[in-house]
């Protein structure tokens, strides 16, 4: 963990104790220790989310994978590449599901050179496939930032202003080869309103910090799997906005789900209508655009006969909870509870632990369990769902 | 050949007990489907649930217009001890029926008794708490499968029984609640008595569950068993009612019309359903944009 960076020098600062931190338990080992400073973080993630910030919910994300050497340590099981892969095949399935309206594309930085796997778009399994041929990919070479925030950035210049523009990179080496000064990069990219994170495998590295902190992204390196999949898991969420971002009115169409009961009539769907087989997409079944009528058989997508973006209500619907994010619980001591309450109040178990939690606005009392569902996967409290609130 | 499923199934019934639309029920003239004729059918369809399956288990909530309560399983504390005395007496009222029904049976009446008895508010409301209730429920299937021993996998399955109409106010909830069923690989099953629910369509659409208007109020053991019984395997082998048109419109935040072509704010993702200069839910100012350039007039000589 890096940290923050001081005015002053290093040893100007206060003499820190960091081992006092780490507790060995009976057996000699770490791992409760890491695992609540983990846990620490997350909470800490929690209740410092700043509420009423502008949020970026259409986003346009570029994720930067390195390829070079490094990536053939044997630190991450089997190695560090299959490793990243597999984690950001996951990221990308739980990045479309929090975000559907946003756009995703993948690069990598390989011989010091910066190449495009997908361009942006909104389809997942283009994604999954792309992520999946990378796993055959030899790594080798050294790794270049500064090519790969120039290439994310000019792809991310065509992007509408209204939309959210960052870039995220998996760095897995300690150094990088880059033709000019970084820095001139990193604050031309800060001009274009883009957002850089970087998430490092290996150790702290300066010059990534100092990127990140330019264009008011994260920098993180891991201790290990759980935290790598805890971080990626965390840039799901959309981040507060940088810069002055547009706000516009964009036009939406949403189509209806015709069945056979519907027009009566097959056809070719435009997903499929290039594919070689051709049974797929023909039929009576799918979403007709209300501008142009022509029938696609998922959504979101964009039309792309007459360009119209096709949701339907409950993908914007998705994203209303880091609008109106759930305020955290307040932790009692159970043994506070009247004694025949000491049930939660969503699962009715016994309420054994040291601590229960309490909603602010219902007052309900629910287990630890129930905290962490409601918090991480719900996003909405059962006690004040089940309140009446006066009609205003 | 006997089929066999390897996946035990919890069944959660949230039954809808508005004790407005049920008042209305009584007084209509041929009094098709009362409260307790409701309360003894659905007692027959949680058995059958549980004689599915050894390992099947099951839980109903009623969810009432002003708090939702858990009727089955009933919480014990761990630190209460029962009487000899009434335990005696809860073994011989059993009368030979096999122990889980009758406990089921017992507790169920008991509790929907207490739950009447104990809304003392005075108020009338011609809507419940569903989607409170439906988050009760997921948070008991998190529960039960935190404690499953052997890692067992088990499929899960919510039915919703209503008779009353929906409140937009709980729009937002309710679709909290959808998204998480389907993260749960949960199905949403809606049996519904009187009016149509566009959420519960949304909802059973969304997680692969059934939508049933009942036509015959009489019947409604008759459709509970043979339509909602099964369990997901076998559903695909059974020629069940299918989903009817649904329709995934939003409605504009100004009049609360269905929009097909609507403009969405893109801070707060509210939907209008014509271009207006200010958005009413985050006071974010729009460009007005002309996209037609303005022709240049050519003065012909």
């Amino acid at each position: 963990m890096i940290d923050e960076a001081e005015p002053g020098y290093r040893w100007e600062a206060e003499y820190e104790k960091t081992w006092e931190l780490l507790q060995e338990d009976e057996a000699g080992s770490l791992q409760a220790s890491v695992d609540e400073i983990v846990q620490k973080a997350k909470r800490k993630r929690l209740l410092d989310r700043p509420i009423n910030v502008k949020l970026g919910i259409m986003r346009h994300l570029c994720v930067v994978i390195d390829m070079s050497d490094a990536m053939n340590d044997k630190d991450l099981r089997p190695n560090r590449q299959l490793a990243t892969l597999k984690l950001l095949e996951k990221f990308v399935e739980e990045f479309f599901d929090q975000n559907p309206i946003s756009q995703l594309g993948l690069y990598i930085m390989k011989n010091k050179r910066c190449e495009m796997i997908t361009e942006l778009g909104g389809n997942i399994k283009r994604h999954t496939t792309s992520l999946a041929s990378l796993r055959t990919m030899q790594c080798q070479g050294e790794a270049s930032l500064q090519n790969a925030m120039e290439m994310a950035s000019q792809n991310l210049r065509h992007v509408p202003g209204h939309a959210s523009r960052e870039i995220l990179i998996i760095f897995g080496s300690l150094s990088t080869c880059d033709p000019g000064n970084i820095m001139e990069t990193a604050k031309a990219i800060k001009s274009q309103n883009v957002r850089c994170s970087i998430i490092g495998l290996a150790a702290g590295v300066y010059v990534c910090q100092k990127i990140c902190q330019e264009t008011q992204g994260k920098y993180n390196v891991i201790l290990d799997e759980s935290h790598f999949k805890d971080l990626l898991t965390e840039q799901t969420s959309p981040p507060p906005a940088v810069g002055v971002t547009e706000s516009s009115l964009i036009r939406m169409g949403f189509p209806q789900h015709e069945t056979t009961a519907g027009i009566g009539k097959s056809s070719m769907c435009m997903c499929h209508i290039d594919s070689k087989d051709s049974s797929q997409g023909f039929g009576k079944n799918g979403y007709f655009c209300p501008q142009c009528w022509s029938k696609y058989c998922e959504l979101p997508v964009e039309c792309v006969v007459c360009g119209l973006t096709l949701v339907s209500a409950p993908h914007l619907a998705r994203s209303y909870h880091h609008l109106f994010p759930l305020q955290p619980f307040a932790e009692i001591p159970t043994a506070d509870i009247y004694r025949p309450n000491r049930l939660c109040y969503s699962c009715q178990k016994h309420l054994s632990e040291v601590h229960a939690y309490k909603c602010g606005q219902c007052s309900h009392v629910f287990c630890i369990d129930c905290d962490v569902f409601i918090h991480e996967i719900h996003h909405c409290c059962p006690g004040c769902a089940s309140k009446r609130t006066p009609q205003l | 050949m006997a089929y066999r499923s390897d996946e035990s199934s919890l069944l959660i019934v949230v039954l809808d007990t508005n004790p407005v639309w049920w008042g209305q029920q009584l007084s209509k003239p041929n009094r098709d489907l009362t409260f307790t004729n409701c309360i003894e059918e659905l007692l027959v369809f949680c058995n059958s649930h549980l004689m599915m399956d050894q390992r099947n288990k099951l839980c109903v909530i009623a969810a009432h217009p002003s708090k939702n309560k858990f009727l089955f399983p009933k919480s014990e504390l761990a630190d209460e001890t029962a009487s000899d005395d009434s335990e005696i007496m809860r073994q011989t009222k059993s009368d030979g029926q096999y122990e889980l029904f009758a406990k089921v049976s017992e507790t169920i009446r008991e509790e929907v008794k207490d739950l009447i008895f104990s809304d003392t508010s005075g108020e009338l409301h011609a809507d419940c708490m569903l989607s409170g209730a439906m988050s009760m429920a997921l948070c008991y299937i998190n529960r039960v499968e935190k404690e499953q021993l052997n890692k067992e996998s088990f499929s899960s399955r919510i039915l919703v029984i209503k008779g009353s109409e929906d409140h937009q106010s709980q729009y937002m909830n309710f679709m909290m609640v959808i998204f998480t069923a389907q993260k749960q690989n949960t199905i949403i099953d809606a049996c519904i008595l009187d009016q149509e629910s566009s959420l519960l369509q949304q909802a059973c659409d969304i997680t692969n569950g059934i939508y049933l208007k009942i036509p015959q109020l009489s019947g409604l053991l008759q459709y509970l068993l043979c339509v909602f019984l099964p369990d997901a395997k076998i559903r695909k082998k059974m020629t069940l009612p299918t989903n009817v048109k649904i329709d995934y419109r939003a409605a504009c935040f100004c009049h609360r019309n269905l929009v097909d072509i609507g403009y969405v704010c893109s801070v707060c993702l509210s939907i209008y359903c014509s271009f207006t200069p200010i958005c009413t839910t985050c006071h974010a100012t729009f460009k007005i944009v002309d996209p037609r350039p303005i022709p240049k007039k050519k003065i012909k000589k």
